[in-house]
């Protein structure tokens, strides 16, 4: 600007001045826009349960991969079709983040009228009233589960209510890899051998390929707790816990044994394959010649190895195993559409349509009769494998234990930090054992 | 600003010449200032109320309670204390994670910036090319906090990674770095050290800053480079390195990303890289103890302030600024 002319108010500057009502009404427009900005946001939020044409909207969260994502949008278009006043919002996304980004929905209000839990978490929903007791339902016959094992179900009922619907069934499974023992002419393990004929398996397995046996499962939960079962224990026992220090220790010394026998990999080998992503799993990264997993796995573990894969059961007698719900299906406590939400799940737990879709990616069918169905249809011989060897457990399943209670999946942390603190040498099985027990006591005390 | 003030550079000086026109002006201006002020404060002043100043007051407020998440904020119990009780009496993890962050900090800091001070005293030369290796050198820290980087990081250092390889090129045997209690944490402090291109830049910029005249006038006095160095270099630049070192240490208390990924988000192998930031977020997220959650990050903003006003202290003693006004 030209610095000899000085704008003032009384002599209005030609560029400045010239139109303090433009300027004025541009303010006020900026400040609506600023103050509507987070208005439209909120109805933009608001805009979801709609519900003024007649028309509802339910919200459906899961964790999985795209496989799942696209079998379960499938299933749930089929709803739609066959209830066209109904349509979904759904939200998936991969396990890791999963559990975060439901408690944040809840927190925030917002959580979807149905998501999918798992054993994990499903008491620390109930505990605190989250989840949405399905027993009046099933009591008037709208949620249907007269055709699945009774021990399937009872495995969603927390203290007296049913808080989860197993959306599949599956049980453990430990899986070996058959190129190799075929390769180098071993035997297969086989489902009822003792823990200590696994162990002395496996080291001759390491011995003769060169590729450790087994990998050490002393920080996986899920061995810990069908070893218990078959000693006559349990993981937990009402609000408690329902093992011992002893108990622990004779399980860390159990797997030390193993280790000094070479019979496992080196412990960073072993805390590798502890991540509980499938595609790390030591069977499939070559590492080792065995991991254990959950048998609904199957399929994926095969998509990630060239070599043939077997599964049994774990070690020592397989009626410590159960009929675990892998997943289930929940309904949010304060849906404002919870008769549809519960009419779904019944739909994608009995609709022949839907559960043919659905195959046994959460694991086997819950309804029974359909579950024959679907083994009768399928065509992937990984999948063909999991039902066959699970059908076949079935038989000798013990009784469901509890579902694990609040503090579980802390529980889960501090059984593997200890098993890791055996493993790398830095504590004796009993010390490792102590301070499991300490810290156990602590995370389902709070 | 642009909106209401006229662009008039010389308004200022002359307002002296019609000091009534002025003050009617100006207030009238300001007026209108104050309201364009707020309007166009009005994204970060919203930003910083409802995404920062008022979610940290509920989180002081639930750092009282027991807060687990799931349970509707108006049915939380008051503990009073007992969260701040646990953590320093009856909290081994806690403990654990603080001693965690303090020996990465403590390591990770100092030799950061000795790093980027050693490069930037290199590339501070009229070199050919010389604007490529800044830039080469100044890439690892655009990439951050970045998730892809740390996942390369533990390939690089596992136990048939990179780095294992070109150690066998010398017949050495590596280790399972990432892997192995005893080095997961030294290989995060290698991440964050090599990435010390933002302190770099920015002492390039103040050994810019540093007159030649000095310099000259030092080696007429018989100094020599390292005299130099000393008695001019670290002096004209102290206001530089006490900027770079409160920034540091604060973002060294704060590695998260690296340690998460590494971990899988479980602080391992055996609470190894447990950094005090990862540990809030596993009692938070995954064990749903919101309530002590919070106490633990008010616990950790406390000693973070504390450190920064430590620095603040003791920097009049070490910290010289040219223009004369030491503060």
């Amino acid at each position: 600007m030209h610095p000899a002319t000085h704008p003032t108010a009384s002599a209005p500057d030609g560029r400045t001045y010239r139109t303090p009502q433009l300027r004025r009404r541009l303010l006020r427009g900026l400040l609506a826009a600023v103050v509507a900005l987070p208005l439209v946001g909120m109805a933009a939020a608001c805009g979801d349960d709609a519900g003024s044409d007649g028309k509802t909207k339910i919200s459906i969260f899961w964790w999985g991969g795209d496989a799942r994502a696209q079998l379960t949008e499938q299933a749930l278009d089929l709803y739609t079709q066959k209830n066209p006043d109904v349509t979904f919002e759904k939200t998936w996304q991969a396990n890791q983040g999963y559990f975060d980004k439901l408690a944040t929905l809840t927190a925030g209000g917002n959580p979807p009228d149905i998501f999918q839990i798992d054993d994990n978490f499903l008491a620390e929903y109930a505990a605190r009233n989250t989840t949405l007791d399905l027993k009046p339902y099933q009591d008037s016959g709208k949620l249907d589960t007269t055709k699945f094992p009774p021990s399937l179900l009872q495995y969603g009922v927390v203290d007296g209510k049913l808080a989860g619907v197993a959306s599949g069934e599956n049980t453990q499974g430990l899986v070996y890899n058959k190129t190799l023992l075929v390769k180098n002419d071993l035997p297969e393990p086989t489902t009822g051998m003792s823990w200590e004929e696994h162990i002395a398996w496996a080291e001759q397995v390491s011995k003769k390929t060169g590729v450790p046996g087994t990998q050490d499962p002393s920080a996986d939960y899920k061995a810990f707790w069908v070893w218990l079962r078959q000693q006559g224990k349990d993981l937990y026992s009402g609000t408690d816990l329902g093992f011992t220090a002893e108990d622990v220790t004779k399980w860390f010394e159990l797997w030390k044994g193993a280790r000094d026998r070479g019979a496992t990999p080196t412990p960073d080998v072993i805390h590798e394959g502890n991540a509980t992503d499938i595609t790390k799993q030591l069977v499939v990264t070559g590492k080792s010649a065995t991991s254990w997993v959950w048998v609904n796995q199957m399929p994926e573990l095969k998509k990630n190895t060239t070599d043939e894969l077997g599964v049994i059961a774990y070690p020592g007698d397989p009626s410590g195993q159960w009929a675990r719900a892998s997943m289930y299906w929940s309904v949010f406590r304060g849906s404002k559409n919870a008769d549809i939400a519960v009419d779904v799940i019944n739909f994608l737990a009995n609709d022949p349509d839907a559960v043919k879709l659905l195959g046994t990616d959460r694991g086997l069918p819950s309804n029974l009769d359909l579950r024959r169905v679907v083994s009768d249809d399928t065509t992937d011989e990984a999948m063909k494998q999991s039902i066959a060897v699970e059908t076949e457990l079935a038989e000798s399943f013990g009784e469901s234990p509890q579902v694990p209670i609040k503090g579980h999946s802390k529980v889960r942390a501090e059984l593997t930090k200890a098993a890791e603190n055996a493993q790398y040498g830095r504590a004796t099985p009993a010390e490792a054992a102590a301070q499991f027990v300490e810290a156990c006591k602590a995370a389902i005390a709070s | 600003m642009a909106l209401t003030t006229a662009p008039d550079p010389t308004r200022r000086g002359s307002g002296s010449v019609r000091p009534d026109a002025k003050r009617r002006g100006t207030g009238r201006i300001r007026h209108g200032e104050g309201l364009a002020g707020y309007v166009f404060l009005s994204p970060w002043l919203i930003g910083l109320m409802g995404i920062t100043a008022i979610p940290m007051l509920l989180s002081l407020y639930l750092s009282f309670t027991n807060y687990d998440i799931l349970t509707p904020l108006s049915e939380v119990e008051w503990v009073g204390l007992a969260n701040y009780e646990r953590m320093f009496t009856s909290d081994p993890s806690w403990w654990h994670s603080v001693r965690v962050t303090l020996s990465f900090a403590l390591i990770a800091v100092p030799l950061k910036l000795a790093a980027a001070l050693g490069v930037a005293l290199l590339l501070n030369r009229a070199w050919r090319g010389v604007g490529l290796f800044r830039g080469l050198f100044y890439l690892p820290s655009l990439l951050g906090g970045s998730v892809a980087l740390a996942i390369v990081w533990v390939n690089m250092f596992n136990r048939d990674g990179a780095f294992n390889s070109f150690l066998a090129l010398f017949g050495i045997e590596g280790k399972p770095w990432v892997n192995d209690p005893d080095w997961a944490l030294e290989t995060l402090m290698v991440l964050a050290i090599w990435q010390f291109g933002a302190p770099m830049v920015i002492f390039l910029a103040g050994l810019k800053q540093v007159p030649t005249e000095l310099y000259e006038a030092a080696s007429v006095d018989g100094a020599g480079r390292f005299r130099q160095f000393v008695n001019v270099t670290l002096p004209m630049l102290s206001p530089v390195i006490f900027f770079n070192l409160v920034l540091e240490t604060i973002n060294g208390f704060q590695g998260f990303t690296a340690a998460f990924v590494l971990s899988n988000g479980t602080g391992g192998p055996v609470d190894s890289t447990l950094m005090y930031t990862l540990n809030l977020y596993i009692t938070g997220f995954t064990d749903l103890e919101m309530g002590y959650a919070s106490a633990m990050a008010w616990v950790f903003l406390l000693a973070i302030a504390l450190i920064t006003v430590v620095f603040f202290s003791t920097g009049r003693f070490w910290v010289h600024y040219s223009d004369g006004e030491d503060s």
